[in-house]
């Protein structure tokens, strides 16, 4: 299932040099919890560039990083499945609005329904009339009263009802014009746009119906990924204290040494 | 109201040899079973007692405190281990169980309590009316996939998700505070070096 946690893959760009001798040294804590689905290897690069980024001092160190980039995955797990939950929901609304746009102006699928009834007919039809297949669909498409009996009649002797072929046709039909919409092809944006606009909708209004339906999913994903960002924000700031701890140590060191070199202690 | 005697010697008797039947299980493999019964995930149980993760704890302390260290630094350092290994215990035992209850087909027991109630109504002798909602409800494909079953399942298992959270919070702060107590005897131990 979760594929849709490896759709996004983090760039990658080079970790700084002995960042890979710390990752495997970090793999000794055992391997990354992943689910079913997620993407091992961005994982791997989430934690290079979080070494690379903290360049760990000690175990402690690597302990601290390792529990980051885990907090990290996380957070960044919870977000993803929110998105996703809530732009299902919106491509569902979207796709039922385009069915009820195709049902009411069939000009916007003719071209579609006559491929679908091609393609239909071309399963259905005895072998020694398949080859008029694409005959019988253009006479039978233009959904004219003439045209409707034609199809009716063509449906009914391969044991299909025409109803049920032009609903599932029309479904098809949005379910295309959705999948390009995602995509971002031209054409389908265009015309979802043109649509939306004419009906007085818009994107909005799906988005607004998702997340009031899914608000309570929304408000618990919400939370783990809060709490998640607090543990990796934490283990941050403790790497960040040892560092200044260690910083000042090191600053009061010096500083004793400098003291006894320029007054050094009277010789007996 | 109904008068309460003095329970007869007979019903005494009775009791007892009733309560001398139902002693639980018999057998060894039964006996071990029933020593499970309350155990639910064994995170309450300290590290030390399972010897599997004691076992851990050692060679990781000695890591943590490096060559050398004192007998006050090794003690410190072991207790940053042993939080360390707890935390992975409640991460494990909490990715677990969201990986077996993703991998079961068909989740979601809210969902199939109702489907079931609908459907007994439905074979009812007189049935009642059932809105086509409901209807196609029930008669909808229960498996449920992708991220609805992720939602799905942080809902329902909300209960024991928070609860493994108590833990991992818990071994976060103990382990906190093991190394900040580990880091201030170590710098301590560098104070006196120099002096």
């Amino acid at each position: 299932m979760v594929a849709f946690m490896s759709r996004k893959r983090i760039s990658t760009e080079a970790a700084a040099p002995g960042v890979s001798g710390q990752v495997q040294r970090l793999s000794l804590f055992g391997p990354p919890l992943l689910l079913r689905g997620e993407d091992a290897a961005a994982y791997e690069h989430l934690l290079a560039r979080l070494c690379a980024a903290k360049q760990p001092v000690d175990i402690i160190d690597d302990i601290l990083i390792g529990d980051a980039a885990a907090s990290e995955w996380e957070a960044l797990r919870w977000r993803r499945l929110k998105w996703t939950l809530m732009q299902e929901d919106v491509l569902k609304a979207l796709k039922l609005f385009l069915i009820g746009q195709l049902e009411s102006n069939y000009a916007l699928h003719k071209r579609h329904f006559k491929r679908y009834l091609a393609e239909i007919l071309r399963n259905k039809l005895p072998t020694e009339q398949v080859d008029s297949a694409e005959t019988l669909a253009a006479e039978c498409a233009p959904h004219t009263d003439e045209a409707n009996e034609k199809l009716d009649e063509v449906l009914g002797s391969i044991g299909l009802e025409m109803n049920t072929v032009l609903d599932d046709a029309r479904a098809a039909k949005a379910k295309e014009l959705v999948q390009e919409y995602v995509r971002g092809k031209q054409a389908a944006v265009t015309l979802v746009h043109k649509l939306l606009a004419d009906a007085g909708e818009s994107m909005d209004t799906f988005i607004a119906k998702a997340l009031r339906d899914k608000i309570d999913d929304i408000e618990r994903i919400d939370r783990l990924a809060t709490v998640a960002e607090s543990r990796r924000n934490a283990c941050l700031r403790e790497i960040d204290r040892r560092r200044a701890d260690l910083g000042q140590t090191l600053r009061r060191s010096v500083q004793e040494i400098d003291g006894e070199l320029v007054n050094p202690p009277p010789a007996e | 109201m109904k008068k309460r005697g003095v329970t007869s010697e007979r019903k005494i008797a009775a009791n007892r040899a009733n309560a001398r039947a139902s002693t639980g299980p018999q057998t060894t493999r039964g006996r071990a079973h029933v020593a499970r019964n309350a155990l639910r995930h064994g995170l309450s149980l300290p590290v030390g007692s399972i010897p599997a993760l004691s076992e851990e704890v050692e060679p990781l302390a000695r890591e943590i405190a490096g060559p050398g260290a004192n007998a006050a630094t090794q003690e410190l350092a072991r207790r940053v281990a042993e939080a360390q290994i707890d935390l992975r215990r409640v991460r494990h035992a909490r990715h677990q169980f969201l990986c077996d209850t993703l991998s079961q087909e068909y989740y979601s027991y809210t969902k199939m309590r109702m489907k079931v109630k609908i459907l007994r109504a439905l074979l009812r002798p007189n049935p009642p009316d059932i809105s086509m909602e409901a209807l196609e409800f029930a008669t909808s494909n229960p498996r449920l996939e992708g991220p609805d079953k992720l939602a799905t399942i942080l809902l329902e298992e909300a209960k024991e998700l928070l609860a493994m959270d108590r833990y991992e919070r818990r071994a976060l702060s103990r382990r906190k505070f093991a190394v900040r107590a580990f880091d201030e005897a170590r710098r301590r131990g560098s104070r006196d070096c120099n002096h």
